[in-house]
């Protein structure tokens, strides 16, 4: 089923046009990958999907984008509710200098999703155990969140994202500061995690996008070059500049 | 699709034209494996016979080192694409090309226990038989050189023709062993001969397949057409 | 040697020569610093010290007009300048009318109260003799203290050579005491140079930093968010952030005149109280707390922005709980260093007219006031000599606030800036 559909999305940074006329359908439940060299708009378009592109003055984005049929470019999406059904995780991992408990307990704070503490508190639990992080942070959950190593603060930040029960999750290269370990475990949780969410994931490391995705959409120069199943993409791709990126002949 | 552009690491580039390179080394020893059994056989050249019985050895080192190479590059490069189906292959030609050189060293051993020259009816179908299978493979190995999926599926297809030409080559034994119980052992021999012929005929097909699959990325679909009744 | 090490040789001495220079320049400026602080210190401990007499004192009933059995109140409402000018004509009992009256001139001109509140302290003294420590005049004060040369002619003295006589006798019998000088912090300003404390001019400065507080920091943060976090980016508000700027360098005096020409003549508001200064102050301050408030706000990571806004929140929740909270160690230090040198202005506070002779201590900021700064100006201002000495300290106790304030905003930053990094 799908889940995002993008038509005709084109963004422009002022004078400069960063997507061209982006097409692509994303399946629910099922873990999308885009990869492709620097600059080439993969992380512009992850950004259309939660409108953070909106922070920025200059950005134009023009086009449809409709999720669970809703057009979410249109003037009269609020973006707030938005951002509670898709969320992000970023490249670098930003938890709040708050305690662990009051990072994961933000989101369903401001959204208004839980009535009393006990509440709360098995929110926050929840949460902490679908990101694989309870065992490792629960005698401890008053501590302040930037104590906890690259790893373990990334896992906080995705259970930060999942506290609020998103329907879509964006990943901005997760794994991109963290070490080996680390990534396998996150690369694991995204395994998991896709039982339940959407997941769309922008990496650099072709490798991960092969281990992690069951779909695969190449960008180059602010083009979709070519999308399809990662089985399809990375054995017999269609495209000779697919290819030649993930085969390592680029430049 | 083409391979025009190089790899950005040329250590990478020069890693697959070597396997490249030495698929082709193979094969052509293979090719000179074959044409000089047949030779020997008909010649009764004992020490032709010898020679290509001690030149397997290379053929087996050929084998080892591909096999290592293609076991390197899958380790230490992760190949995608189309460098995943040129080791992948490459991989299962050279056991391909090894069974093939495997058979004319027992072609040549064969030679050996021959006792006498043979009819000159019996040298044509066999001369017939192996200069076929000869132009099989190096069509094939021509077409791995190449890339071209065309040449494959014409070798491919051209299997029906060796099975065709195995049987006359049979029939023809099988009437050589009636002829005179005294051409019992010789008979056999070339019984088997004719088998190993058509072995290698298989094994050439198997190759083809491979290259379609490396050049396509895609298998061949359908049963290879074939003719197994022998006495047809 | 080839062109290499030459070279090589060379990098090496004029590193050298920087750092020596470098060395030089630091050293020169704290060169200043210490003879500046020397200065202030050796002139100024002396106001530390207070020179008493001890004087010995019969509490006769009949002197002091009382009944037989007084109560306290009754102690309270006796008149003691009698007793206390016989207490001191007693000092030398062969002493003339004139002499007496110089020697009422060696002790200030409290010393009637410095006896009645030794009496009330203990009652039983009534009818007996007691010791009681008289605060020296400032005259006798500076002799003590050696800054008075006694060797010039009697005319250019302020101390006649009788009430040195009396004097040398008093020393003799060790009944000239130095204590350590509590009054200059709990007395107000006063004519007499003995007695005039700082306790005036400290309330008074408290209270206009405080008004400058109250004003200048809510309205300079929410100026700041507004400005860095909500304001559109265009020529309107690069005009305002100009004019900010601008305003942090305008002298303190215009905003004086401004203070007297506004807030007095218009809007009528009793002139040298602490408030109007207060008032004064705080649109001097303004500008430096915008600045320091945007800065921080502007150092606040972006990520943090990114994460709260990705996860729902509205721009005002996500400033309000993440980026303030997170830019306050810094707006507060800002605020701090903008409140020291509040403390420290003297020319506005002159304007509005804080420069008055005011011998109370203020109760509210409606109450008229001085301040350290302004108190510093008056003192050196005049003529005695018992006044040089209390400037330095005065400087001294104003350095010692500023000093803690500043370490004070280091601390704050430093606390907090560990916190998150």
């Amino acid at each position: 089923m799908k889940k995002i559909n993008a038509k005709n999305v084109n963004v422009a940074y002022g004078s400069k046009q960063a997507l061209f006329d982006i097409n692509i359908d994303i399946e629910e439940k099922q873990v999308t990958a885009l990869i492709g060299p620097s600059g080439c708009g993969k992380s512009t378009f992850l950004r259309c999907l939660n409108r953070m592109n909106d922070v920025i003055d200059i950005c134009k984005v023009t086009g449809e984008i409709y999720i669970n049929d809703f057009n979410i470019l249109d003037k009269k999406c609020d973006v707030v509710r938005l951002r509670e059904k898709i969320g992000m995780v970023f490249q670098k991992p930003n938890p709040f200098p708050k305690t662990i408990y009051e990072n994961i307990a933000y989101g369903p704070t401001i959204h208004g999703m839980t009535q009393s503490k006990a509440e709360m508190d098995e929110v926050v639990e929840t949460s902490l155990k679908k990101a694989a992080l309870w065992n490792e942070v629960k005698d401890r959950l008053h501590e302040v969140g930037t104590g906890l190593s690259g790893g373990q603060q990334q896992r906080l930040c995705i259970a930060r994202a999942i506290s609020v029960r998103p329907e879509v999750i964006l990943m901005d290269e997760p794994c991109s500061a963290l070490d080996p370990i680390a990534t396998a475990q996150i690369e694991e949780l995204i395994d998991e995690l896709k039982n339940e969410h959407t997941i769309i994931i922008v990496t650099h490391s072709m490798a991960q996008a092969a281990r992690v995705s069951q779909n695969t959409g190449f960008f180059h120069l602010g083009n979709l070059i070519e999308y399809g199943s990662t089985d399809k993409i990375f054995k017999n791709p269609e495209n000779q500049k697919t290819q030649d990126y993930i085969t390592g002949r680029f430049g | 699709m083409n391979t025009n552009t190089p790899h950005t690491v040329k250590s990478y580039e020069e890693e697959l034209k070597n396997l490249n390179n030495n698929i082709v080394k193979m094969g052509t020893l293979c090719e000179e494996a074959l044409r000089k059994s047949i030779n020997a056989l008909i010649t009764n050249n004992a020490d032709e016979a010898d020679k290509i019985i001690k030149n397997d050895e290379e053929i087996d080192k050929f084998e080892n080192l591909i096999e290592q190479q293609v076991v390197n590059l899958i380790a230490l490069r992760q190949p995608l694409a189309i460098d995943l189906r040129e080791t992948v292959t490459a991989l299962k030609i050279s056991s391909d090309l090894e069974r093939i050189g495997d058979l004319s060293k027992n072609i040549a051993k064969r030679s050996l226990l021959l006792s006498s020259n043979l009819s000159k009816n019996l040298i044509d179908i066999l001369n017939t038989l192996s200069e076929n299978v000869q132009k099989q493979l190096k069509s094939v190995i021509d077409s791995y050189l190449e890339r071209s999926s065309s040449m494959a599926i014409n070798v491919w297809e051209s299997d029906e023709k060796i099975d065709n030409l195995t049987n006359q080559c049979m029939q023809a034994s099988i009437d050589f062993l009636k002829e005179d119980p005294k051409n019992l052992q010789n008979g056999t021999h070339l019984l088997f001969v004719s088998k190993n012929l058509e072995r290698m005929g298989d094994h050439t097909t198997n190759i083809a397949e491979q290259v379609y699959f490396l050049v396509k990325g895609e298998y061949l679909e359908g049963d290879r057409p074939k003719n197994s009744e022998i006495g047809k | 040697m080839t062109k290499k090490e030459i070279l090589l040789k060379k990098r090496y001495n004029s590193e050298k020569r920087f750092k020596l220079y470098g060395q030089f320049a630091i050293g020169f400026a704290l060169l200043f610093l210490f003879i500046f602080l020397f200065k202030i210190f050796s002139t100024g401990f002396t106001a530390f010290q207070k020179t008493l007499l001890k004087v010995d004192v019969t509490y006769d009933k009949e002197l002091l007009y009382l009944d037989e059995n007084p109560t306290l109140e009754d102690l309270k409402d006796a008149d003691y300048y009698e007793l206390a000018l016989k207490s001191m004509a007693d000092l030398d009992p062969n002493a003339t009318e004139e002499q007496q009256n110089q020697l009422k001139r060696m002790v200030s001109y409290i010393f009637d109260t410095e006896i009645k509140n030794h009496l009330l302290k203990n009652p039983d003294l009534l009818g007996q003799t007691s010791s009681v420590l008289l605060t020296a005049s400032d005259d006798l004060d500076q002799v003590y203290k050696g800054n008075f040369p006694r060797d010039i002619p009697e005319k250019q003295r302020r101390v006649s050579d009788y009430q040195l006589k009396i004097y040398d006798q008093l020393v003799d019998d060790g009944k000239v005491i130095s204590n350590f000088n509590f009054s200059f912090f709990t007395r107000a300003d006063s004519r007499e140079a003995e007695l005039a404390g700082i306790a005036s001019a400290v309330v008074g400065s408290f209270f206009t930093i405080l008004v400058c507080l109250v004003i200048s920091f809510p309205v300079a943060v929410l100026a700041a968010i507004y400005l860095e976090e909500f304001a559109p980016k265009n020529r309107i508000t690069d005009f305002i952030e100009v004019n900010i700027n601008n305003l942090a360098a305008v002298p303190s005096i215009v905003f004086g005149l401004l203070g007297l020409g506004v807030l007095l003549a218009i809007f009528h508001l009793p002139r040298s109280t602490s408030l109007v200064g207060g008032i004064t102050l705080s649109l001097m301050t303004l500008p430096t707390i915008i600045i320091a408030a945007r800065a921080s706000l502007k150092a606040v990571p972006p990520s943090i922005r990114e994460a709260a806004l990705a996860m729902g929140a509205s721009k005002m929740q996500t400033t309000m709980h993440h980026t303030v909270p997170l830019s306050m160690p810094g707006t507060l230090s800002g605020t701090i260093i903008g409140l020291a040198q509040a403390l420290g202005e003297t020319a506005p506070l002159i304007l509005i007219g804080m420069v008055a002779f005011i011998n109370t201590i203020p109760m509210s900021p409606m109450d008229p006031s001085a301040s350290l700064p302004v108190q510093v100006y008056l003192w050196a201002e005049s003529a005695e000599r018992g006044f040089v000495e209390k400037v330095s300290a005065c400087i001294m106790v104003l350095l010692g606030f500023l000093i803690l304030m500043n370490l004070l905003a280091q601390i704050v930053r430093h606390k907090f800036e560990t916190k998150w990094s």
